[in-house]
């Protein structure tokens, strides 16, 4: 081939080549991401007056002219409760983001007027308007719950430390989340970690799911005055089958949560002030002994046997000064609403 | 006398017995290996930095050995292990110190004809398809540094730009006497990733790669060679249904003639890429679908000219590689930027900023560099490298390069160059393309050699500039320019004692914009940067060369970092380094 030909054939195939590309981009718009923000389509909400009782959602739809971090906030202007929705987008979609009427946490809406904001980070814009709640939204009681409205269960145990003072382990009906009731778990017992703990039986052996659709959600009040920083709850979950759940009559909690058995645990500090819904997935819980070859380790809902609420705090007393900076403090971390769902946190629902 | 007998006869089985064992040694195993001598301390120059957190100095060090066991157990079988052992200095009597079997294989041919090897393999096939490309700042780099690259390479398993991953491989040919001379075939299966636990109930899916190379020499001056490779996900030895497919077809035709002086070569390569991900085993008895689809094709046109004596050598060629051509055995970076942090000071100031890597880190610290392949490309930083930051397989690239070396006969000069002049193919985030010309010039001087000296000295000067640009409205123009200057001298003293001396300096001026990816290797966002900073690398020191590949070498570094109108605040650190390294 002569070194004309194949200078045509290259150049040839550089035009070739050079044709073929595309007249497009790569990768978002960079005249957008950095250009001025502006809204295209202002804030429209599809179906201002929702009746959530019936499942009806509120949606939301806007667009911008770039990606932005927005921020929808619903508060309801008599029960103070809250919802925020947070995304980065240049678009919101009514068909991805929507209400159902549920707050971000307690207290719960009620029928009402609720303010929606609409906002974006590093941007002075702010879009405003509001909705109705004609009808609020029900939650079902998922497959277990106790809600302590008839008064402590008659299956469930309850220990404290009869030695510290100021135990409040028992119903009270001042200041529930929903209802009337709730379990008041607080005290000092300056010289210990536990202060003491309630124990009740629980049978969800119908439910199919496994532990990452399973969510324990429970109520826990607290409050900030003068606040013992090293207080928490414990949450375990029992999975042994081969004992009964008061085997040893002689003490006040159940036998099920030795250390040679399948129990699973998690710990929530508790440093806020007023109700908090806490929801956790089963599949986060820990074992309490994972050392232990003898247990095996299958977390499996159906074979859940009994829950155990336990109030504990560093100890601060001269004699063992784990947290010394809290002695004489009251522990409070009462519980209200402890409830089991499936495929989703309560308030996600 | 029967006493007697019996101690002749112990004396002799014993005798026989380690004459049959040395010999057994000698014929059926055999050992080599490797042995590092390691100490450092680094100390924080607390005058430049307002730092009280970290501490003044620390230092650092090891002795390694790894012994290597070559067992023959056939003339046609060969097992190899290689088994290390590290003592970190501060280590007691056993404490600290580690036995790990480094690598191991074994290696045969069946009946003369077809070779194999399992366990470990050292692969490497064309360069879009799977190749290990070098490191930023590597190959117009000192003499002086060269023992850190050493250790870098060593111990991230880089040789000869291959990947090293486990399996088994095969190899054999077949020769001709009419219409071809020769095919050669060459096929292998490796797991690059196992499947491991995620969390209580989720498992990542073994992560496959398989290729084959065809090579035929059709007549003294035609050469074909086809190679394919696939990295892929198997969905059933994990938990997920989402499995990664990553098929790339190369072919390459080489025309090679040549008289007396001159050789010349010319090279025509294209291929194509695919890259999906499969969707299987769906519920409610779906069909499998496919997400985040990409194919994209390269072309190739070089042509190399080489001196038959090695004096001088010229390289030219075209390259096309389009925007969505992914190939992970291919475009896998060494530098992995982002899931790596510096060794040393990882963080500095008393707010305990990340510390960003300069050259000293890219330079000395193993621990920054990636044996694995990635399926999507990874992050690079455009300050070190913007142009070709995955080799020849950078997607998105369209130019012309040249390179050429030269020496004189007696090798008192030696120089390189190596220039390029690429486009994008497409914008990113913009429809204006980024412009780029790459220059890298090299020059050793062999004093000795002019002046016929015993003893060497040689002095070394490299200059690397590499220019981005994109024009456009003010937001998404950009401008870049980074310039890499080298310099070293080496004088042996006296018979195998050298003193060196090298500076190592680069400067990055000008803004670009980094991108982000997804899981899927989609561009999310685009992130503004302005860049001014000045990184340097100043060094002295004295090495003896025992022989070739036994030498102890005691330095001295001064290096840091300055920024200009940054986020970072300046830094600057002093190092002493011995290594005593010995090839057994």
């Amino acid at each position: 081939m002569k070194i004309k030909t194949k200078l045509i054939i290259l150049l040839g195939l550089i035009f070739f080549i050079h044709s073929c590309t595309e007249n497009e981009f790569e990768g978002p718009s960079i005249e957008n991401l950095y250009g001025d923000f502006e809204i295209n389509e202002q804030l429209k909400i599809i179906n201002k007056n929702p009746i959530f009782s019936n499942n009806e959602v509120v949606s939301f739809h806007c667009e911008f002219n770039k990606p932005v971090q927005w921020k929808i906030s619903i508060r309801g202007l008599t029960s103070s409760a809250s919802r925020e929705i947070t995304d980065f987008s240049n678009r919101i979609d009514s068909n991805m983001i929507f209400w159902s009427g549920g707050p971000s946490q307690v207290p719960f809406f009620t029928e009402e007027v609720c303010a929606i904001e609409l906002t974006f980070e590093n941007e002075i814009d702010t879009l405003r308007d509001t909705i109705n709640i004609v009808s609020k939204k029900t939650y079902e009681n998922g497959v277990w719950f106790e809600d302590f409205e008839d008064g402590f269960p008659n299956n469930g145990l309850i220990y404290y430390n009869t030695d510290g003072g100021g135990m409040t382990f028992s119903v009270a009906n001042d200041n529930a989340l929903l209802g009337n009731n709730y379990f008041e778990m607080g005290g000092r017992v300056n010289w210990d970690w536990p202060l003491g703990n309630i124990d009740l039986p629980v049978n969800i052996s119908t439910t199919s799911q496994n532990s990452d659709n399973l969510y324990i959600n429970i109520g826990i009040l607290s409050d900030l005055f003068d606040l013992h920083t090293g207080q928490f709850i414990n949450i375990l979950i029992s999975e042994e089958t081969n004992t009964p759940f008061n085997d040893n009559l002689d003490n006040n909690s159940s036998d099920l949560f030795e250390s040679n058995m399948e129990v699973y645990k998690m710990k929530v500090p508790v440093d806020w002030d007023g109700w908090q819904l806490k929801s956790f997935r089963y599949s986060d819980f820990e074992p309490v002994s994972p050392n232990n070859l003898d247990i095996n380790h299958s977390m499996n809902p159906s074979d859940i046997k009994a829950i155990r609420i336990s109030c504990q705090a560093c100890p601060s007393s001269p004699g063992n000064p784990i947290c010394p900076e809290n002695f004489g403090k009251e522990v409070r971390t009462d519980i209200d609403h402890i409830i089991f769902t499936l495929n989703s946190a309560l308030l996600d629902q | 006398m029967k006493r007697s007998l019996i101690h002749v006869i112990v004396f002799f089985t014993v005798f026989l017995t380690v004459i049959n064992l040395y010999a057994q040694v000698n014929e059926k195993i055999w050992f080599d290996g490797f042995s590092r001598s390691y100490f450092s301390r680094d100390a924080i120059d607390k005058s430049k930095i307002d730092d009280t957190i970290s501490a003044n100095n620390t230092s650092n060090g090891y002795n390694i050995l790894d012994l290597n066991t070559h067992v023959n157990p056939i003339d046609d079988i060969e097992i190899f292990s290689q088994i290390r052992i590290r003592n970190s200095f501060g280590s007691f009597f056993g404490s600290g110190t580690e036995i790990n079997v480094r690598q191991l294989s074994a290696k045969g041919v069946i009946n003369n004809k077809v070779r194999f090897s399992i366990g470990d393999l050292f692969l490497k096939q064309s360069k879009f398809t799977l190749y290990n490309y070098n490191e930023e700042l590597f190959g117009y780099e000192n003499d002086m540094l060269k023992h850190y690259r050493d250790i870098i390479h060593y111990e991230n398993f880089y040789r000869e730009n291959r990947w090293r991953s486990q399996g088994i491989q095969t190899d054999f040919s077949f020769e001709f006497d009419r219409f071809i001379r020769s095919i050669d075939f060459d096929f292998f299966v490796t797991r690059p990733r196992g499947s491991s636990q995620i969390n209580e109930s989720m498992y990542s899916s073994d992560l496959l790669l398989s290729g084959g190379s065809v090579i035929s020499k059709i007549n003294k001056s035609l050469t074909f060679s086809g190679n394919y490779i696939n990295l892929f996900e198997v969905a059933s030895s994990g938990t997920h249904n989402i499995s990664l497919r990553n098929p790339v077809h190369d072919m390459m035709l080489t025309y090679n003639f040549s008289n007396d002086k001159n050789h010349f070569e010319q090279t025509l390569q294209t291929g194509f890429s695919k890259r999906f991900w499969l969707h299987s085993e769906l519920e409610n008895n779906l069909e499998d679908s496919i997400s985040n689809y990409t194919e994209g094709m390269y072309f190739v046109l070089e042509n190399n000219y080489f001196k038959k004596d090695s004096t001088l050598s010229l390289k030219v060629g075209y390259r096309y590689v389009d925007p969505d051509f992914r190939s992970a055995g291919a475009q896998s970076r060494r530098v992995d930027y982002t899931a790596k942090r510096n060794t040393i000071y990882p963080t500095y100031t008393n707010a305990s900023i990340s510390r960003p890597p300069s050259i000293f880190d890219l330079v000395s610290d193993e621990q920054l560099y990636n044996q694995d392949l990635s399926s999507i490309l990874m992050g690079f930083n455009p300050i070190y490298s913007n142009i070709l930051p995955y080799g020849d397989a950078t997607p998105n690239r369209s130019g012309i390069y040249m390179s050429g070396k030269f020496r004189k006969k007696n090798k008192s000069f030696i120089s390189k160059i190596n220039a390029g002049f690429f486009n994008e193919v497409i914008g990113q985030g913009t429809l204006e393309k980024r412009n780029f010309i790459l220059f890298k010039g090299a020059a050793k001087i062999n004093f000795h050699r002019f002046l016929n000296w015993k003893k060497e000295l040689s002095v070394h000067v490299s200059s690397e500039s590499e220019l981005t640009r994109r024009g456009g409205d003010a937001i998404s123009s950009l401008s870049l320019y980074s310039h890499q200057i080298n310099t070293s001298i080496n004088a042996e003293m006296a018979k195998k004692f050298f003193l060196q001396a090298s500076c190592k300096q680069l400067n990055a001026n000008g803004n670009e914009f980094l991108t982000e990816r997804n899981n899927y290797g989609n561009i999310t966002y685009f992130t503004s940067t302005q860049i001014d900073q000045k990184d340097y690398l100043l060094s002295f020191g004295m090495l003896y060369k025992f022989r070739d590949n036994v030498y102890a070498n005691l330095h001295y570094n001064w290096w840091g970092v300055k920024f200009t109108d940054q986020i970072y605040s300046d830094y600057k650190f002093n190092r002493l380094l011995l290594i005593l390294s010995v090839e057994l």
